[in-house]
C-alpha cells in the first residue's frame, strides 16, 4: 500500500464559537483545517434554543406577537407582520388602507435598520471600524422613530393581527420623511468607504462562492440567493401589503461571492428608501386597525355607551381572538429571505402549532458549502455575508 | 388543473391561506415528493414541519412546503405518521436540518437521513418537548403578592 | 473552589495602604473591559451602547475583549439556553480575579418572557451576578447606568471579590471576602 502525500497530512480540528466575536451570535463551527485551508466545516446550532414555538401554544394569538419580535431580533416588525398576515388570512380580516401603508413603511424602515447592522458588522468583522459607527448613527435615528411611534426601540410589537397598534402622528411621518431624504447620501458615504476599498474587495471578492444550483438546492433565500443571480423577491413574486403598487427594483449579483451579497444588500437599502418615499407620499387617512370587534378591541369611548362593546372587550381580553379551525402560511420577504409563520388553529383562543419558517435556518445550511475549500481567514467574511441571526435559527 | 394525474381530486384541498394542499399516505411520500418537484415544477423546498394532532393513530402531521419558481406559487404536501417517516434529504439537501429538528423536538425518525441527531437541544436531553403531551417546563414564579394571598409568607 | 485570594487591602494599613487601596479600586473601575458575551437581542443594544451615540468607551470599556482571560466584566446579554449554560460557566471560570457579572435584560435576570424548558431561569443560577438590568431589551442608557453603578460599587469596595461558591442571596460583607 503506497502512502501518499495526503496520508501524511495532519488535519487540525479547531472549534470556533459559540462565544466568538465574529460568529454573529451563538454559532459554533467545527472546522477541520489542512494548514490554512478549511477541509470540513460542521455548524452546530441550538445554543439559543428558546422553545418559542412551544411557548406560542401557551399564549393567546395577540400575546404571541410579543414572542415574534424576539425571534429575528433585527427584523422585529417584519416578524410581527408575517405573523399578523397569517392570522388575518385565517380570520379573513381586511385591513384598512392606512394600516397597510404604515405596515409597509415600518417593514422597510426595519429592513434599512437590519441592512445597516449588516454593513456595520461585516465591516467591523473584516477590520474596518469606522463604517460600524456611521451605520449605527443612522440606525439610532431609526430606533428613535420606533421609540416615538411605539415606546420601544427594538421589540415594538406594533404590527398586530387586525392592523397596527396605534396611529402615527403626521409630525412623526414628517420626521421620517426628512430622514428618508438624506438617507441616500449616507448610503453613498458607506459605499465610498467600503465598495471601492481595495482591502475590503480583496477580502470579499471571489470569497465564499455560492453557485446558483447549490443555493436553490440548499433552500437559500433572500439576498444570499439574489447574490447568486436568482431574482426571487417575495415582494415581487407574491406581493402582500400592496407591494405590487410600488416601484422598486430587485438587485441581483453575478457570481455569488461575499462581495455580491454585500452589494445586493446595499442596493436593497436604496430600494427601501424608494419604497418608503412612495409610501409616505400616498399615506391615506382613516383608521389604523380593523373595525371587526372579533379581532380588535373597541375604542375606550365606546365602552361607556355600548353593552356589546363591553362584551367584545371582555371576550378579547379573557379568551383572546379565536380564529376558525384551519391553518395559514404567508411568506414575506425579510432582510434575510423568505419568512413565514405557519399557524394552525383549532378554534380556541390559543394556537395548537406555530412554526416559523426562518430564512437563516436554511441559509446556514449553505455555510459549509461556501466555507469549505477556502482559507480559515475567510470564514469570518463568509459568515458575515450570509447574515445569520441565531435567534431565528434556533428559535 | 396542474395537479391532475398526480393526485386524486379528493386529496386536494385549499385552506384559508390559498396554498393548494395535497394529502399523501406515508408509503407514497417519497415518490410523490419527487413527482411534485420534478414533474409539477415545485422544485424549491421551503419548509418542513410537524403538527401534533394528539390522535391515537397517525399522531403527527408532516407538512412539507414547496415553491415553484416559474409559477410563483406554493404547494403544501401533508402526510401522517406515528413516528417514522422516509427521509427526503438524499434528494433534497435543504431538508437536512429540518428533519433533524423534527427528530429532536418531536421524536420522528427519518429513515435514510445521513446524520439524524439532535440539533437544538443538548445531546443528552431526554424527551421531545414540542409534543403536546410534554409540559412547557415553566417554573412557578415567586411573586410577593401571591405569597401574601396564599399565605406562604 | 477555595475562597478568594486574600484581599490585599486586608493586609494594608495606614495612610499609604489606604491610598494604595483607593488607587487599586480606581484603576479597576476605570477600565472595566467586558468579554464579548452577546447572545441574543440584548447584544444588539449592547452594541448600540458601544457605538458613538452612547459611547461606553468614555466610561472605560474601550474594548470588548474576545478572550475571557483579558476581561474583567461579563455582561450576559441575552437568553441562556440549556446548551449554552456550560459554555457560560466555562467562560466565567476562565476570567481572572477580580471579575464582575452584569445580567443584562430580563432573560438573563429571570428568563423574561420565556418561562419554559429551554432556558436557564435566570443566569444567577450558574454564575454570581452583581447587577441586574431590567428591560427587554434594556435601553443602552439603562445598561450604561448599570455599568456606572457597578463602577461606584467597585470604587467603594463594597463589591466582593469573586471566586467563592456563592448562592443567590448570599451577602458579601465589606471586607471583600464572600462566605
Amino acid at each position: 500500500m503506497a502512502t501518499t502525500e495526503t496520508d501524511r497530512r495532519e488535519l487540525l480540528t479547531v472549534n470556533m464559537g459559540p462565544q466568538h466575536p465574529s460568529t454573529h451570535g451563538v454559532l459554533r463551527l467545527e472546522l477541520t483545517l489542512d494548514g490554512e485551508v478549511v477541509v470540513h466545516c460542521r455548524p452546530v446550532i441550538g445554543y439559543l434554543h428558546t422553545g418559542i414555538e412551544k411557548t406560542f401554544e401557551a399564549k393567546t394569538y395577540v400575546q404571541g406577537v410579543v414572542l415574534t419580535d424576539r425571534m429575528d431580533y433585527l427584523n422585529p416588525l417584519g416578524n410581527n407582520l408575517a405573523y399578523a398576515l397569517s392570522i388575518e388570512k385565517l380570520m379573513d380580516c381586511p385591513i384598512p388602507p392606512r394600516a397597510v401603508v404604515l405596515r409597509v413603511i415600518l417593514a422597510e424602515l426595519t429592513r434599512l435598520a437590519s441592512h445597516l447592522m449588516f454593513v456595520g458588522s461585516m465591516a467591523i468583522d473584516l477590520g474596518a471600524t469606522s463604517p460600524f459607527l456611521y451605520c449605527w448613527r443612522e440606525r439610532e435615528k431609526i430606533m428613535d422613530f420606533f421609540e416615538g411611534i411605539s415606546g420601544q426601540r427594538m421589540m415594538t410589537s406594533f404590527i398586530r393581527p387586525g392592523g397596527v397598534a396605534q396611529n402615527v402622528e403626521p409630525a412623526m411621518l414628517d420626521r421620517i420623511s426628512e430622514f428618508i431624504e438624506v438617507m441616500p447620501g449616507y448610503i453613498d458615504a458607506y459605499e465610498e468607504l467600503l465598495t471601492g476599498n481595495p482591502i475590503f474587495r480583496e477580502r470579499t471578492e471571489g470569497i465564499g462562492l455560492l453557485p446558483t444550483d447549490d443555493a436553490l438546492a440548499l433552500g437559500v433565500t433572500g439576498p444570499a440567493l439574489r447574490g447568486s443571480g436568482v431574482a426571487l423577491d417575495i415582494r415581487k413574486s407574491n406581493p402582500y401589503c400592496g407591494y405590487e403598487t410600488y416601484q422598486f427594483e430587485v438587485p441581483t449579483g453575478r457570481v455569488g461571492d461575499c462581495f455580491d451579497r454585500y452589494l445586493v444588500r446595499v442596493a436593497e437599502m436604496r430600494e427601501s428608501v424608494k419604497i418608503c418615499r412612495q409610501a409616505l407620499d400616498r399615506m391615506p387617512d382613516g383608521p389604523v386597525h380593523t373595525e371587526d370587534r372579533k379581532v380588535m378591541p373597541p375604542p375606550k369611548e365606546e365602552l361607556a355607551k355600548s353593552m356589546e362593546a363591553v362584551i367584545h372587550h371582555f371576550k378579547l381580553w379573557t379568551e383572546g381572538i379565536r380564529p376558525p379551525v384551519g391553518e395559514a402560511y404567508v411568506g414575506v420577504e425579510s432582510p434575510r429571505g423568505e419568512l413565514g409563520f405557519y399557524v394552525v388553529s383549532d378554534g380556541s383562543g390559543r394556537p395548537i402549532r406555530v412554526h416559523e419558517r426562518a430564512p437563516s435556518f436554511a441559509n446556514l445550511q449553505a455555510l459549509p458549502k461556501i466555507i469549505e475549500g477556502g482559507l480559515v481567514a475567510d470564514v469570518v467574511a463568509c459568515i458575515a455575508s450570509m447574515d445569520p441571526i441565531m435567534g431565528e435559527v434556533d428559535r | 388543473m396542474v395537479l391532475d394525474g398526480v393526485f386524486a381530486a379528493d386529496a386536494i384541498s385549499l385552506p384559508a391561506d390559498g396554498i393548494t394542499t395535497v394529502s399523501v399516505p406515508l408509503a407514497e411520500l417519497s415518490n410523490k415528493i419527487s413527482r411534485v418537484r420534478d414533474d409539477l415544477g415545485y422544485s424549491r423546498f421551503v419548509d418542513l414541519t410537524a403538527v401534533d394532532r394528539l390522535r391515537r393513530q397517525d399522531r403527527f402531521e408532516l407538512v412539507y412546503l414547496f415553491y415553484s419558481l416559474d409559477r410563483h406559487e406554493w404547494l403544501r404536501v401533508k402526510s401522517w405518521t406515528d413516528g417514522e417517516a422516509p427521509s427526503i434529504t438524499p434528494s433534497v439537501p435543504a431538508a437536512n436540518w429540518y428533519e433533524r429538528e423534527l427528530f429532536d423536538l418531536f421524536g420522528i425518525q427519518f429513515h435514510g437521513h445521513p446524520g439524524l441527531a439532535r440539533i437544538m437541544l443538548p445531546d443528552t436531553w431526554q424527551g421531545h418537548p414540542l409534543r403536546r403531551t410534554e409540559p412547557l417546563g415553566s417554573e412557578p414564579v415567586d411573586f410577593t403578592v401571591t405569597r401574601k394571598v396564599y399565605g406562604h409568607d | 473552589m477555595a475562597i478568594t485570594s486574600p484581599s490585599d487591602s486586608d493586609q494594608r494599613s495606614g495612610a499609604p495602604g489606604y491610598i494604595l487601596s483607593r488607587l487599586e479600586d480606581w484603576a479597576r473601575e476605570s477600565s472595566l473591559w467586558p468579554v464579548t458575551f452577546g447572545l441574543a437581542c440584548c447584544a444588539i443594544e449592547m452594541m448600540a451602547m458601544s457605538a458613538s451615540r452612547f459611547d461606553v468607551a468614555r466610561f472605560g470599556s474601550e474594548l470588548f475583549r474576545a478572550s475571557p482571560r483579558q476581561a474583567d466584566l461579563m455582561i450576559v446579554a441575552g437568553r441562556v439556553s440549556q446548551k449554552m449554560a456550560p459554555v457560560l460557566r466555562e467562560v466565567y471560570d476562565q476570567m481572572p480575579e477580580p471579575k464582575w457579572v452584569i445580567a443584562m435584560g430580563d432573560c438573563a435576570s429571570c428568563s423574561g418572557v420565556f418561562n419554559n424548558y429551554a432556558l436557564i431561569q435566570g443566569v444567577d443560577k450558574i454564575v454570581p451576578v452583581d447587577i441586574y438590568v431590567p428591560g427587554c431589551p434594556p435601553t443602552p442608557d439603562a445598561l450604561l447606568d448599570s455599568i456606572i453603578k457597578l463602577k461606584e460599587r467597585i470604587a467603594a469596595k463594597s463589591s466582593g471579590r469573586h471566586g467563592a461558591q456563592t448562592a443567590p442571596g448570599v451577602s458579601i460583607p465589606r471586607n471583600g471576602t464572600a462566605r
